[in-house]
């Protein structure tokens, strides 16, 4: 049996990688969940309520896979990163949700800048737990934090240079945990590069310069994925063909951030709302459209 | 010999053909009921067109649009399989160069497409519900006990329409009972469903578009005179609703098939061509996809869902 289970849902998408080289520079054994699939999704439907968002609902169905296959999950809970940048309140509660619906022993941290509680700390404080001495976590931080910047600025690079691609450029405009789960966002992917269209990730920018330019589209938001991945339509607005929303019914978020930037940008867009119904058809039917649109129709 | 095109818009609740010639006129065209089988439908449809075609004719394009298009596509070779709302666009600017709007409210889908010279600049669609679609009111007619094309009649005749809950159907439904139970006359009633469908529609679709004019109503909808003349009566502005407007998809695909001939000749013996297809769930790995195979005359042609590619 693996010592960390990681559910891969929500804080997956943004902190993944660094738990995954920090464990494996600590010699701790993990196992990551599949790719959402059925399984996974009927799990899920059957550990939560019915007002929770799908990404959650995911999210939960992760955790019963998980649950008799590890020692300890890893769930953190992240609050905000300073001021006016605060995060879902799914981020806020997934933990004490797990907690009272499952028995497997739990591995926790809190982000919440505010109160100076960073990732740093918080693993530490679960490296410390697990037995580890003081110097080997000081190692595998420092290790995993420099592998990840190396990754994470070349992942950037990459989308940066996807904006001087002379196909239709699209940018996606949702959370990474909605893009690249199976079940929500990745069919939608697959059939836009199928159709030979180039994907930009709103999500692979520096959120150093996206969070400011959010602020530029929205004054007063104070979500801070939100602001980071409306920062991303600001920064290529003269270079993108078209945006795309993808968001998981019923994202309270979403609703309002999407809402409002489609009504102050001029660059044609879709709103795609995913709930786990399977059948593809009606969002092909939008997507066909869409880039029939992109492309003009020729008329005689 | 003159060549022609076939056009065939499969929608949830109707089928619609019609037959164009090489400039764009309609020879013939039918309008009947989909009845959940799309392949039969289809089959009874071309039966009813070929009637009215004279031998002269040869078909030199199939054209497929509306939601059951790729299956209807593959039966039929299809030289040509788009969406609809391409396909709307398409059609009404065959008839309406200069058209700036259409509203579309079908069976289960509705939308707005906006165009400026003769291109697509913005179009909505509804997203995961179909609340004010034709569905809804189809269902409400046989509640009420009347014929779906008696609907708009009945709404002209109201001159108080009763306030229904416009946001979601399952409160216009309860909404429509309770009126009901409590002594409202049935004109009143339909006349406020009606008016709960456009203003649902403006309020869902239309959010945040402008609409100007020329503006053209299509769809199955678009045949019942009451939301016709609340649609009139709320945007202030003329509504323009062709006497095919019913049939401007299947139009639409008609004209793309002719843009896209490809010399081949299709013939429209349908009866002999048996079209079958088999679900099945694969379980070779966690992703349990659920397959659909289709077979044309005992062979298989395609498949659909499977996420690996495999199928």
């Amino acid at each position: 049996m693996d010592k960390i289970g990681i559910p891969r849902g929500l804080f997956y998408y943004y902190y993944g990688d660094i738990w995954k080289y920090f464990f494996e520079n600590l010699k701790i054994s993990y196992i990551v969940s599949p790719n959402t699939n059925k399984e996974i999704m009927e799990k899920a439907l059957k550990a939560s309520g019915d007002e929770m968002c799908l990404s959650l609902k995911t999210y939960l169905g992760h955790v019963e896979y998980l649950k008799d296959k590890c020692q300890y999950i890893l769930i953190p809970r992240i609050s905000n990163y300073k001021k006016n940048n605060q995060t879902c309140t799914n981020f806020w509660a997934v933990y004490d949700i797990v907690k009272n619906q499952t028995d497997t022993k739990l591995l926790h941290y809190n982000i919440d800048l505010e109160k100076r509680k960073t990732l740093k700390k918080g693993l530490y404080k679960i490296a410390k737990q697990l037995g580890k001495e003081k110097h080997q976590i000081r190692k595998a931080y420092k290790n995993a934090i420099i592998r990840y910047k190396k990754q994470r600025k070349k992942e950037i690079s990459i989308n940066l240079n996807k904006l001087k691609s002379d196909k239709t450029k699209i940018l996606i405009v949702s959370h990474p945990y909605n893009t690249y789960d199976s079940l929500i966002g990745k069919d939608i992917i697959k059939y836009l590069i199928k159709n030979d269209v180039e994907v930009i990730y709103c999500d692979k920018f520096s959120s150093k310069i996206t969070n400011k330019l959010g602020e530029t589209l929205a004054k007063e938001l104070y979500f801070k994925y939100s602001k980071d991945n409306i920062g991303s339509i600001v920064y290529c607005k003269d270079k993108i063909d078209g945006i795309i929303f993808i968001s998981s019914f019923p994202c309270a978020p979403d609703s309002l951030v999407n809402e409002l930037v489609t009504r102050k940008i001029k660059i044609p867009n879709i709103n795609l709302i995913i709930d786990d119904n399977s059948s593809f058809t009606g969002l092909e039917t939008r997507l066909e459209s869409f880039l029939d649109m992109l492309g003009g129709l020729d008329n005689d | 010999m003159k060549e022609c095109y076939l056009g065939i818009d499969i929608g949830s609740i109707s089928t619609k053909g019609v037959i164009i010639d090489e400039n764009n006129n309609i020879i013939t065209s039918s309008y009947i009921w989909t009845e959940g089988n799309p392949v039969n439908a289809v089959k009874k449809l071309i039966n009813i067109l070929k009637k009215d075609l004279s031998s002269e004719y040869i078909i030199k394009g199939i054209g497929t649009t509306g939601s059951a298009r790729k299956l209807i596509g593959l039966m039929l070779k299809a030289n040509i399989v788009k969406n609809e709302i391409t396909a709307h666009a398409v059609g009404t600017l065959t008839f309406y160069k200069d058209a700036r709007t259409i509203l579309e409210i079908g069976g289960q889908d509705s939308k707005i497409i906006l165009l400026k010279n003769g291109i697509i600049t913005n179009y909505a669609m509804n997203t995961l519900c179909a609340a004010g679609t034709g569905s809804f009111l189809s269902s409400q007619a046989k509640r009420l006990g009347i014929e779906v094309k008696d609907f708009g009649k009945y709404a002209l005749k109201s001159k108080n329409p009763v306030k229904i809950a416009a946001r979601c159907t399952v409160f216009a439904e309860s909404d429509l009972v309770h009126k009901a139970q409590i002594g409202y006359k049935k004109e009143d009633i339909i006349a406020g469903l009606c008016k709960s469908v456009v203003l649902n529609y403006l309020n869902n679709v239309g959010k945040g578009k402008k609409i100007e004019g020329p503006v053209i109503f299509q769809g199955g909808v678009s045949k019942n005179e009451g939301v016709v003349k609340y649609f009139k009566e709320i945007l202030n502005q003329d509504i323009i609703v062709d006497p095919n407007s019913h049939l401007m998809g299947a139009i639409g695909i008609a004209v793309l098939a002719r843009k896209n001939k490809n010399g081949n000749t299709y013939s429209l013996k349908v009866d002999d061509i048996k079209f079958d297809t088999k679900p099945s769930e694969c379980n070779l790995c966690s992703n349990n996809c659920e397959l659909l195979r289709i077979y044309r005359n005992g062979t298989l042609v395609d498949s659909w869902g499977s996420k690996c590619g495999r199928y």
